[in-house]
């Protein structure tokens, strides 16, 4: 799934991702970060980092992608919390497991991004209907 | 004020990551108000394609976080002592997204720190598109680390990965 066809909206992020496995209330999502992210070259200059909210936007396109709601008009509309714990680099595998808990009104997803080296990020998104233009 | 060509000498992010315009008020006692003006010259809407319509232009949210979080970094940077040090995004706790930024909007932050130590500092605010409150966050942790300390800190899980292996 690319990016762009995933959220129906622009994305920093121009790789896409593949959904691993997924069953009501789990997911797991993968996506190799590519080199010729755009965001490289100004995050940081001569010292690429994936950005921290890249990550959270690799979250959230996994999580529109495999939300147990029906029907679409969701996107996310709160983090409720998240943690960096370790750098994601340009060519690092970045594997997401995604768990899935209804709310009032909305859907609460907790995820842990992991690369090859280790834990990248803990995150909890909320996610609600979004408003009509 | 604080113009373009001195917010490059407070944050180490550039083109097309660089996401603050000009720091419009500076109190000097942890508070900062700073503007963002979007335009669909960003990167991001490169692959839009035509056909699609006006909520195609919706500006990434966590962008708008991003953008905020640099201009709570231009706070921290005046804190912590630069030179090669990087500035890294440590946690971010009750965000709210209420209202949609496109092309032609001007963000406004509105930035207040809680706490400065030497290397973290916290922060909160809001940001703001004309009257309306677009995204509000409760809390904000940056950290900054030398460079030489994330590279060992990558070159040892990579030799890790390779004992491993």
């Amino acid at each position: 799934v690319t990016a762009v066809a995933a959220a129906g909206r622009p994305s920093p992020l121009r790789a896409g991702f593949e959904v691993t496995r997924r069953d009501r209330w789990h997911a797991t999502v993968t996506m190799t970060v590519r080199p010729d992210e755009p965001v490289f070259a100004g995050h940081y200059p001569a010292f690429p980092i994936l950005p921290g909210v890249c990550v959270i936007e690799h979250i959230r396109l996994g999580a529109l992608a495999t939300i147990p709601a029906a029907g679409p008009g969701w996107d996310m509309t709160e983090i409720g919390r998240a943690r960096f714990l370790g750098p994601v680099f340009p060519g690092d595998r970045l594997t997401t497991d995604l768990d899935w808990t209804p709310g009032d009104g909305c859907w609460w997803c907790a995820a842990t991004a992991a690369t090859q080296h280790g834990i990248a990020a803990k995150v909890k998104l909320g996610f609600a209907g979004r408003d009509q233009p | 004020v604080i113009a373009a060509a001195q917010l490059r000498n407070a944050l180490p992010h550039r083109y097309p990551m660089l996401l603050v315009d000009r720091v419009t008020t500076d109190a000097g006692c942890g508070e900062l108000t700073a503007i963002k003006a979007v335009t669909c010259n960003e990167p991001w809407y490169a692959d839009i394609p035509d056909e699609l319509g006006e909520e195609a232009y919706d500006y990434p949210a966590v962008l708008v976080l991003e953008s905020w979080c640099q201009a709570a970094g231009v706070l921290a940077a005046q804190a912590a002592a630069r030179g090669s040090r990087v500035m890294l995004f440590g946690g971010v706790s009750n965000v709210r997204f209420s209202g949609r930024v496109r092309p032609g909007d001007t963000l406004e932050h509105r930035v207040r720190q809680l706490l400065a130590l030497d290397s973290t500092a916290v922060f909160e605010g809001e940001c703001l598109v004309g009257p309306q409150l677009v995204m509000t966050v409760g809390r904000l942790v940056i950290a900054s680390r030398p460079q030489a300390e994330l590279r060992d800190q990558v070159a040892m899980a990579r030799a890790g990965a390779d004992l491993d292996g």
